[in-house]
Parts: C-alpha cells; sequence; structure tokens
C-alpha cells in the first residue's frame, strides 16, 4: 500500500514532530509514503478570509502536485475538509477544474479516518501511557463528520486512561486568521478551553488539528498549566 | 452606547472580554441554553422537522410577492388596516400617524426586534408619545437606557444584582436580587400600564397568508395584554416572515420554542385574525398591520436570500463561541450572533458593518442548530468575499494574501518563507505583536519537507 | 390512542408546565372540582354562557361582575390539545379571551369530546375561517428574563387549573 503525504503548512513550518510521528506509524504498519515535494498549503487562509481568487492558486497549485490515484493522507481535519468541500465550492463555475477536484476529494483522509477506516490500527496492539484528553476540532466534527474515530485510537492505546473534555466539540478559538483578526476573543475562547482541560486532571490533551492545539497550548501556558499537548499522531506513534 | 457600533466590533469585543460580571452573565447563559435546548430536542426529530420547516420558508420565498398579497388581502378582510413601510422612517411615521390619529398619549409595547430596527421607542418619544415597554426583559432595558443584547432574552447580559439595584433606584422600591420578587414588582406596575394605555403596539412571529392572521408566541402575558385589552392595537414586522396557512403553524411552534428557550411550547400562542367583528367580546376595536421592507426586497433578490428564512429563535447566538465571550452589544446593531452578522451586513451594507463578518471563527455550530437550515457559517464566508471584491478589506491583508498566492504556488518561494521566517522570527514577532505572532511557537529550524530526504 | 390515553396524555403534559390537573366524571363531580380548587371568598368570575359554567357558579353567592374586577375566573374553553398540554380559547361566540389573561387564577374546564390529539388536529379544524382571537394556553404565565431563571406568574395568570369532565 502507498500514499501520498500532505504535511499541510503548520506541521511543515512549525510542529514537524508531528510529520515524523505520521512516517513512523507509516513505516511500522509497513505503508509506503510519498511526500510530493511540490506541496505548499491547501490555501485555507486565504479562502476563508475571503480571498477566492488567491485561493485559487494554491487549489490549483495542490491539484497539480497530487496527482494520480494513490490516498492522500493528511494529519489535519480542517485542511482535508478544504480539499474535500472548500475545492469543489472554488470551481463550482468551471468544469474542467471541478472534475479534478471532484476526484482528488475522494482521494482525501484525515489521518485518523484513515488509521481506523483503512489501516484498522484501533484493532491492533497498541500501548499508551498517561491521562489523555481530547479536543474535537471544528472542520473535523462538522464537516468531515470524524467523532469516533480519534477516539477508538485512543481507547486502542492500552495503558492510557482516557478522559472526556467538557464541551469537547466548542471552538478553541483558534479560527485560523480569526486568532490574527480578533486576537481578544481568540485568547479568550483559548482560556476558556484550556480551564476545561484542566478540569479533566489530564497530563495532555490531543486533538487532530495543529493549529487547534497550538492555540490551546498557548491557553494553557496563560494558565501556568504543565499540562501536554500532543497531536494524536504523536501518541500513535509513541505506542504503535 | 454611542461608540458601539458594528465597525468597532474589535474594540467593543475587547472591553466586553474584560467585564467581569458580563462574562459571567454570559457563559451562564450559554451554558443554560445549551442544556435547555438539547433536553427539548430530544423529544422531536429535529432534522426532519428543521427540514420541513426550511421547505416551507423556501417556498414562501420563492413566491413571495404571491403570499404578501394574499396576506393583505385577506387581513384586510378581517378587519385589519394593512401598510407597507419601504423603510424605517416610513414605519415610523405610519406608526405615529395612527397613533396620533388616535390621540394616543401612552403605548403598551409588546417585544418587537424589528421595532428596534426602526428605532420606533425613540421617534415615538420624540413625537410626545409614550411608549412603556411590558416585556420583562424589554422593561429592564428601557428603565436602563440600553438596547437588547439578545433577541429573545434582551436582558440577559445583567445579572440579578444589577437589575435588583436599578429597579430600587428607578422605581423606589427596596433593594431585592430575588428574581421572583423583582417579577411581582413588575407585574404590578406594569398592569395599570395595560389597563390604562390608549394603544397597544406589538410585533408578531408569524403572518398567515390564508387567513391574514398574526401569530405571537409568548410566555408572560404582555403580549396578550397589548393585543387585547387597549382599543388600539398597532403591528408591526417584517415582509418575510410568513406561512402559507395555519395547517403549517404546527412544524413552527414544535420548532421554535424549544429552539429558543428550550421549551416544547411557549405557555401563550396569540392567533389574532383582524379587528373586534360584531358579536366579539375580544380584538381590538382597531387593528394596524405595518409590514416592513427595510432591505428585505433586494436581499430576497439576491445570493444570499436563504438568511430570509429566519425564524428569530435566537439558537445560533447561543451555540456561537464569539456571541457568548462577548455578549450583544459588541455586534454594535440590532441583531447580535451569527443570524445577525448576516443580517447586519445585509441591511446596512457592508461599508457600515464589514468589521463583523471577522466575528466569526467558521466553527458551524450555528448551521448544527438552526430550525430552519439556513448555513449560516457559509453566509458568512460569502459576505467576506464581497467584502474583498469590494474593496473593504484592508490593504495591508490585500499584499498579504497576494504574497501567500505567490508563496504557495511554488514549493521554492514556500520553502524560502519558510527560512526567512525562522531567521527574522524575533523581528515578525516585533511587528506581529505579542497577542498574535507571539502567541505561536518559533518556526522549526528545519521544516518537515527538508527532514524528509 | 383511545379517548382515555388521549385525555392522560393532555394532563400529563399540562402538569409538566405546573397546571393543576384533574379530571372528573360529571358535572355533579365537577362542582365539588371548583370548590376544592378555588379560594373561598375571593372575587370570582364566570361567563355563565354554558351548561357546565352555569352548574358552577351555583356555587358562588357572589360573582365578579366582570373579568378585570375578579381574582380568579372560572369558564369553559373552547377546546384542548394532549401534543402540548394545552387549552384553547377563542373568541368564537362572543367568548372575551381576556378572562383567561386578567385575573390571577384560571380554572379551565374541558369538555373531553374537545380534546384534540395533536396541533395538527386542531389547526386542521381551525385553519379556514379562524376567529377574531384564538390563544393557546400551556400552563400559568413565566418568564425566565432574568439570568434564565424561571419565574412563574408575570403578567398573565399566576395559576391554572384545568379541570377534564
Amino acid at each position: 500500500m502507498r500514499v501520498q503525504l500532505f504535511g499541510t503548512c503548520l506541521v511543515d513550518s512549525l510542529y514537524p514532530e508531528v510529520g515524523e510521528a505520521v512516517l513512523r506509524i507509516f513505516k511500522k504498519l509497513g505503508v509506503e509514503v510519498s511526500f510530493p515535494p511540490g506541496q505548499t498549503c491547501c490555501g485555507q487562509p486565504a479562502y476563508n478570509a475571503g480571498y477566492h481568487q488567491e485561493a485559487k492558486g494554491a487549489a490549483e497549485h495542490f491539484l497539480s502536485v497530487f496527482t494520480g490515484t494513490d490516498p492522500i493522507v493528511t494529519p489535519s481535519g480542517s485542511c482535508a475538509a478544504m480539499v474535500k468541500h472548500g475545492y469543489p465550492e472554488l470551481f463550482r463555475n468551471d468544469p474542467k477544474m471541478l472534475a479534478v477536484a471532484k476526484s482528488v476529494a475522494t482521494r482525501v483522509y484525515e489521518l485518523s479516518q484513515f488509521l481506523v477506516h483503512v489501516l484498522r490500527v484501533h484493532e491492533k496492539n497498541l500501548t499508551g501511557k498517561g491521562k489523555v484528553t481530547y479536543h474535537s476540532s471544528c472542520h473535523l466534527t462538522r464537516m468531515l463528520g470524524v467523532r469516533e474515530e480519534p477516539l477508538l485510537l485512543l481507547k486502542a492505546l492500552k495503558g492510557l486512561e482516557f478522559v472526556p473534555l467538557p464541551d469537547a466539540v466548542r471552538c478553541c478559538g483558534f479560527g485560523g486568521m480569526f486568532m490574527a483578526k480578533l486576537p481578544e476573543i481568540s485568547i479568550a475562547l483559548a482560556e476558556e478551553k484550556a480551564d476545561k482541560v484542566i478540569s479533566t486532571g489530564a497530563d495532555t490533551v490531543t486533538g487532530c488539528d495543529a493549529g487547534c492545539l497550538m492555540n490551546i497550548a498557548d491557553g494553557l501556558k496563560r494558565r501556568n498549566s504543565a499540562v501536554k499537548v500532543k497531536h494524536i499522531a504523536q501518541l500513535i506513534a509513541e505506542g504503535i | 452606547m454611542s461608540t458601539q457600533t458594528s465597525l468597532n466590533f474589535r474594540a467593543n469585543a475587547a472591553k466586553a472580554i474584560k467585564d467581569a460580571p458580563l462574562r459571567a452573565s454570559m457563559r451562564n447563559a450559554a451554558d443554560t441554553f445549551g442544556t435547555r435546548r438539547t433536553s427539548a430536542m430530544s423529544a422531536v426529530d429535529f432534522e426532519a422537522l428543521r427540514e420541513k420547516a426550511s421547505a416551507i420558508r423556501m417556498k414562501v420565498l420563492d413566491n413571495h410577492a404571491a403570499y404578501l398579497e394574499q396576506f393583505t388581502t385577506q387581513a384586510t378582510k378581517a378587519g385589519a388596516t394593512v401598510h407597507r413601510a419601504h423603510d424605517a422612517a416610513a414605519a415610523n411615521q405610519i406608526i405615529t400617524q395612527v397613533l396620533k390619529n388616535h390621540g394616543v398619549r401612552m403605548a403598551a409595547k409588546g417585544k418587537s426586534m424589528v421595532s428596534e430596527e426602526t428605532h420606533l421607542n425613540e421617534h415615538l418619544e420624540k413625537e410626545g408619545i409614550e411608549v412603556v415597554e411590558t416585556d420583562l426583559g424589554e422593561y429592564i432595558i428601557q428603565l436602563d437606557g440600553e438596547t437588547p443584547s439578545h433577541i429573545i432574552v434582551p436582558a440577559i447580559h445583567k445579572n440579578r444584582q444589577q437589575i435588583g439595584k436599578l429597579f430600587a433606584d428607578r422605581l423606589g422600591v427596596p433593594y431585592s436580587e430575588d428574581p421572583q420578587v423583582l417579577t411581582k414588582i413588575a407585574r404590578k406596575v406594569l398592569r395599570e400600564k395595560f389597563l390604562t394605555a390608549d394603544a397597544g403596539i406589538s410585533g408578531a412571529n408569524f403572518a398567515i397568508a390564508e387567513s391574514g392572521s398574526l401569530v405571537i408566541v409568548t410566555n408572560e402575558g404582555n403580549g396578550r395584554m397589548v393585543t387585547t385589552v387597549p382599543p388600539l392595537h398597532i403591528a408591526i414586522l417584517s415582509i418575510e416572515k410568513i406561512l402559507p396557512s395555519l395547517k403549517d403553524l404546527p412544524t413552527f411552534i414544535r420548532l421554535l420554542p424549544r429552539s429558543a428557550t428550550g421549551q416544547a411550547i411557549s405557555t401563550y400562542v396569540s392567533i389574532i385574525t383582524g379587528a373586534r367583528k360584531p358579536g366579539d367580546a375580544t380584538g381590538a376595536k382597531e387593528l394596524h398591520i405595518v409590514l416592513l421592507d427595510n432591505g428585505r426586497s433586494e436581499i430576497l433578490a439576491g445570493e444570499m436570500r436563504e438568511m430570509l428564512k429566519c425564524i428569530r429563535c435566537g439558537a445560533c447566538m447561543n451555540v456561537c463561541p464569539v456571541y457568548r465571550t462577548v455578549g450583544g452589544h459588541s455586534y454594535g446593531w440590532t441583531y447580535p450572533g451569527p443570524m445577525g452578522i448576516v443580517l447586519t451586513t445585509l441591511l446596512t451594507g457592508l461599508k457600515k458593518s464589514h468589521p463583523l463578518v471577522d466575528a466569526s471563527t467558521l466553527c458551524g455550530a450555528c448551521n448544527e442548530v438552526c430550525p430552519v437550515k439556513i448555513p449560516l457559517a457559509e453566509l458568512i464566508l460569502k459576505q467576506r468575499v464581497n467584502r474583498v471584491s469590494e474593496g473593504l478589506s484592508p490593504s495591508k491583508i490585500n499584499i498579504g494574501m497576494g504574497l501567500f498566492q505567490i508563496a504557495t504556488k511554488s514549493s521554492f518561494l514556500f520553502s524560502l518563507g519558510e527560512r526567512l521566517a525562522n531567521m527574522f522570527w524575533p523581528i515578525m514577532r516585533m511587528f506581529g505583536g505579542k497577542n498574535v505572532v507571539g502567541r505561536l511557537p518559533h518556526p522549526a529550524k528545519t521544516a518537515f519537507r527538508r527532514r524528509f530526504k | 390512542m383511545s379517548a382515555n390515553d388521549t385525555v392522560s396524555l393532555f394532563l400529563e403534559n399540562a402538569a409538566k408546565v405546573a397546571a393543576g390537573t384533574h379530571r372528573v366524571e360529571n358535572k355533579d363531580r365537577l362542582k365539588d372540582k371548583v370548590a376544592a380548587i378555588v379560594l373561598k371568598g375571593v372575587p370570582v368570575f364566570c361567563p355563565q354562557t354554558t351548561e357546565l359554567e352555569n352548574v358552577v357558579a351555583a356555587l358562588f353567592d357572589k360573582l365578579a361582575p366582570d373579568y378585570t374586577s375578579a381574582d380568579a375566573s372560572v369558564e369553559e374553553v373552547t377546546a384542548a390539545i394532549a401534543e402540548t398540554g394545552s387549552i384553547v380559547c377563542a373568541s368564537t361566540g362572543g367568548k372575551a379571551v381576556q378572562s383567561s389573561l386578567l385575573p390571577s387564577h384560571h380554572v379551565a374546564i374541558v369538555p373531553r369530546e374537545k380534546l384534540f390529539a395533536t396541533l395538527d388536529d386542531f389547526f386542521a379544524a381551525y385553519a379556514t375561517s379562524p376567529p377574531t382571537n384564538i390563544t393557546l394556553i400551556t400552563g400559568p404565565s413565566r418568564t425566565a428574563d432574568i439570568e434564565l431563571n424561571l419565574v412563574i406568574g408575570v403578567h398573565g395568570p399566576e395559576r391554572l387549573d384545568i379541570i377534564v369532565v
């Protein structure tokens, strides 16, 4: 089995260790990973800011880089949602590009989707440790409908104690450009999310989106909390 | 209050965030609304109901002129006088004229968001007519000279201590923060107003085309009072609030109270068909219905027309992470939260209110709860696209997006950009500020793409 | 659903919204029930337009001349709806719907043949040519305007009792 990895711009520049964790997981499972070197960004920052011309540029580039038939796996719910739902919307008036976008959309998986539905990782022998809680990112949950998969994976890590997060699906306040445009509100929401995390008594909070985790990490820092922040890829890589 | 315009959303929000009692009130409200709505909705098939409701509302919008005409004809047949008001000024003028024709000195008023939109009270006061708000929440904010901060619970931003103090200061009653006591005080004070008012002014939740009826959904009894006790009743509502027939009402009765307050049904559902007729012992002797356009015809003809399906339940603002943090006044106009972002920018124009389109993380929680399936997050995004195409986006962001486009079309430039960011991070932090760039981790020395080889 | 079950559902739903709920076999029992529910000595209004209302009116020595001066109102209502536990007061036949609004205590008599199972059933019957006023009433008046704290008894009645006959 072979997959194409879309690292995402956040992982590429700020959290390369998450990318490395994804590679470790696939290596352990005997899955060949290619990293199309021309990849950049899915275009979501421009798309969500209303700059659809600029977003189209990024989208066209993405579609030209991720050719072929291999599944495309990405450690980000919002980026997967962008490709699956945002691209067809961007190209709705361009039949040729729309066809390409729709075809690529069928190949795209967010990491936990792929691990559960294709590789059935949650049925394997995995180990984990500590007390972990889970933040359910907005686009992952509401646009991709990924609710159970991350929980199945976490519960499969024997030795890891899972504790549910109150209001897990409430937005953490990252919102991409929102963090830059309305930082006061972003910080207030991050602090509220951090408070909920701290209330669980967990030593680690995890999730499927680096943007959210980055925002939550800052929220925890503002609360002087020692709770660790790890992408689900890192927890699985440690336990596989 | 004059500085709280939509244009100052960020400044309004920053101020609201530092207001600890407001934060506590909003947190209590959002959590309570959430629990109550979830509990109430578990008794019905929400998805099936809202699919039905959305279809009924869309049918009305698609045949709006015909339904509006039918409502007007039927309401007139039933004895009401129907007025069309093109804009806010026209509505205020029509209502003032009717009141003056009847020598009205004091009008008792039920809750109407559309009347907030037209600033009716302000206008009537200037014309020398006293208006007494009778919905408890509206009464509270009228006492304090404020505007509503939520479309269902106008005084939600206040806590019991603040309300207790307000009553003590303005009404001269002994201080109490017990909601029961405060409510009974309002009952006593306002009863006298109901019985002596020369006119009653109300809104309406729905206008029924087939029978020419108005439907008013309430809990307190003041809505019933102002529409049946004074001899003159004036109802103001916006033109899109139509349902085809009373047979369509059950779907909305099942959805609206559950979405708004978590009730299976509101205490009162009043269906008013025309003025008092021979043989009647109930009904205003004269009923005037003012149908307000104020920009809705334009919206109906445009790409964002789905917004007009809105039945004003408030569910979207109750789940909105931004609204729960900053409260309704930050939005700077009549309607707050997700529906407020869309409706305000549509009705007042992006030029006057474009900062509101940023007041969302596009989390989509609103889409999940809208009882008429308005794609609110998508409409907010559409307004962001419109803001860009209308040249209202700040030039520094235009430049930034231009650079973004260049960088994302070339992995070489993208990688270069990453390396520059890593090198010049301290400078970027300085320009980017501690609350934005300062929240991000330092870019990795070696980006993931370079580790792959 | 049998007629009996519909009555039970109706009363169950009405009770959920703080209405006092009662069920009597016949008009004699009705008289006893009203006597037990209505406070002694308070001014009571009764329209005295229906047979059941006349039966009940006989209980009181002196009735209030109108609903504005009454503390309690005892009357037969137009209909009821089991789905929501609502009573319905309509202006048909010269009925003053305000009698269910102004007095602090409302006692509603529901003849069981006037009970509809669902909202749809009710509106199917009333959709064309509705009277000037139809009011669905579900429980006593209430508000949650202060901190979302529920308070029963605002501008409308503070107490509602429903008797199904």
